[in-house]
């Protein structure tokens, strides 16, 4: 049995505060069910990628929540994997349409986290980290920071080579209407910004953003249908401390190979990736993990343009503009990759375009590397 | 959130972690903290390798700048990590400074 996604559709991303949870629900669910042209009657499960309703919204049962606003009366289910939750709730929805429980399911990825003050949603975000890492007054950016230096010091990796992934990141989500930052940056604009947890600076950093996504899957194939070819998943500790390797996101090398394996595909025939660029320096370790590059040769690679849209190199990554420029509702981030993914494989990418794509793949990362989430569509 | 249960309950593990010596393997230095760390920030957080393969995420403290660097010598010590929870009981944890 094979699983499609028939719709996709997202949101705006971005400080999107006359915006509440569940209008950013049902403009998403409703656009996704107006491109896959389903009748809601059609869905039968619910599927919900989210973090931090709890924590921000007070708000969890998060299934039925959502499911009553959108006057769904099927099974509805929260899935949570920190800043990996979209993905996750994906593999889940895949698994029970290939189990056969279901033939139409929808899943939605939703955060809203720009009601809160920026301290408030680092605490909570740190909710994926691990006791010891709370207890130290560590944060996202301080644990992609401390990976950064060993990344700089094994590799020779330098700080405007890192920012040269939000430089094209930026370049690619100008092309993109539903982005949250729409202007080019340079490298010294991201060298001369705020020190945020050294050596990473506020641009090399992605927002705190409100966004929802959604995608309809189904077991029928028809017109703009794009094949889900391998849905995977790996699991690492929590902690960095505990982790077997620091140069590279063990769980993301894991998944990939997995996920190249079921759909008999290699690395090389990757024709458009979205990969989970929470951080600069997360985009270089995903580069060199999902095997695109040799380990301490993505970053020259990126500088020299050879994954940015329109350059002609083996890969273009990133032409949402990724999490940096696109926008992070770390909810939504696992969904919007793939729902990016479907116009690339579709061919409606418009100025983004990357021509004759016909081999996608989403990357998407829970936490400091705790959790990876592969996805490979076909066209 | 904190509870006084839980501070209690995790004073055994630090217990067993105060007095290791080690050396940083990674560093960081947090400006934009989480809330309960605001009148502490900035603060250098550190990864040591205290030996027989583990390894610690803590903060680094006592320290002057040359002391945040990789491979810089340390020993752990307990430490108040943030405020007293509302019922009072003051969270103690481990922390890192410097041998010189």
């Amino acid at each position: 049995m094979k699983v499609y996604v028939s719709g996709a559709a997202t949101t705006k991303f971005g400080e999107l505060w006359g915006v509440s949870p569940r209008h950013l629900a049902r403009q998403a669910v409703f656009g996704a069910l107006k491109d896959a042209d389903t009748s809601e009657s059609r869905v039968e499960a619910l599927f919900v990628g989210n973090m931090l309703s709890g924590m921000l919204g007070g708000q969890e049962h998060l299934g039925a929540f959502f499911a009553e606003e959108l006057g769904f009366t099927v099974p509805a289910f929260k899935v949570e994997g920190a800043c990996a939750s979209g993905g996750l709730a994906l593999h889940n929805a895949v698994n029970s349409l290939l189990s056969g429980q279901y033939e139409t399911v929808a899943v939605l990825g939703i955060e809203k986290m720009t009601d809160h003050k920026p301290e408030d949603v680092a605490t909570a975000l740190m909710g994926a980290g691990s006791e010891e890492e709370r207890g130290a007054g560590a944060t996202f950016p301080g644990l992609y920071a401390i990976l950064a230096r060993v990344h700089m010091k094994e590799f020779g990796t330098t700080e405007q080579e890192l920012a040269a992934v939000a430089v094209k990141n930026h370049y690619h989500a100008t092309l993109n209407p539903n982005a949250q930052f729409r202007n080019l940056l340079t490298v010294e604009q991201v060298m001369r910004s705020s020190r945020i947890a050294d050596p990473l600076k506020l641009l090399d950093c992605s927002p705190i953003s409100d966004g929802a996504s959604a995608v309809i899957l189904s077991t029928k194939k028809k017109k703009g249908s794009i094949e889900v070819a391998a849905s995977a998943v790996a699991t690492d500790t929590l902690g960095l401390a505990q982790r077997k390797s620091l140069t590279e996101i063990t769980a993301t090398r894991v998944a990939s190979q997995k996920a190249y394996g079921i759909a008999g595909v290699a690395a090389g025939d990757i024709d458009v990736a979205e990969v989970h660029d929470c951080f600069t320096i997360a985009e270089v370790l995903a580069m060199e993990d999902l095997t695109f590059f040799e380990k301490g040769e993505a970053a020259g690679a990126i500088v020299r343009g050879e994954t940015t849209v329109g350059k002609k190199g083996k890969i273009v990554v990133n032409t949402s503009g990724g999490l940096k420029g696109c926008g992070h509702p770390v909810g939504a981030t696992g969904i919007k990759q793939v729902v990016e993914l479907v116009d690339q494989l579709r061919g409606v990418g418009g100025e983004r375009q990357v021509p004759h794509a016909k081999i996608g793949l989403a990357h998407n990362v829970g936490g400091s590397g705790a959790t990876a989430v592969i996805h490979i569509l076909k066209g | 959130m904190q509870s006084p249960v839980k501070i209690w309950r995790n004073q055994k593990n630090v217990a067993k972690l105060v007095g290791k010596t080690g050396t940083i393997l990674s560093w960081t230095v947090v400006r934009v903290p989480p809330g309960d760390f605001t009148d502490q920030a900035p603060y250098p957080v550190v990864l040591v390798d205290v030996g027989e393969g583990k390894r610690v995420t803590c903060q680094l403290v006592d320290y002057d700048e040359r002391h945040v660097a990789v491979g810089q010598k340390v020993v752990t010590i307990i430490r108040r990590v943030t405020h007293p929870d509302p019922d009072g009981v003051i969270p103690y944890g481990i922390k890192a400074k410097p041998i010189v």
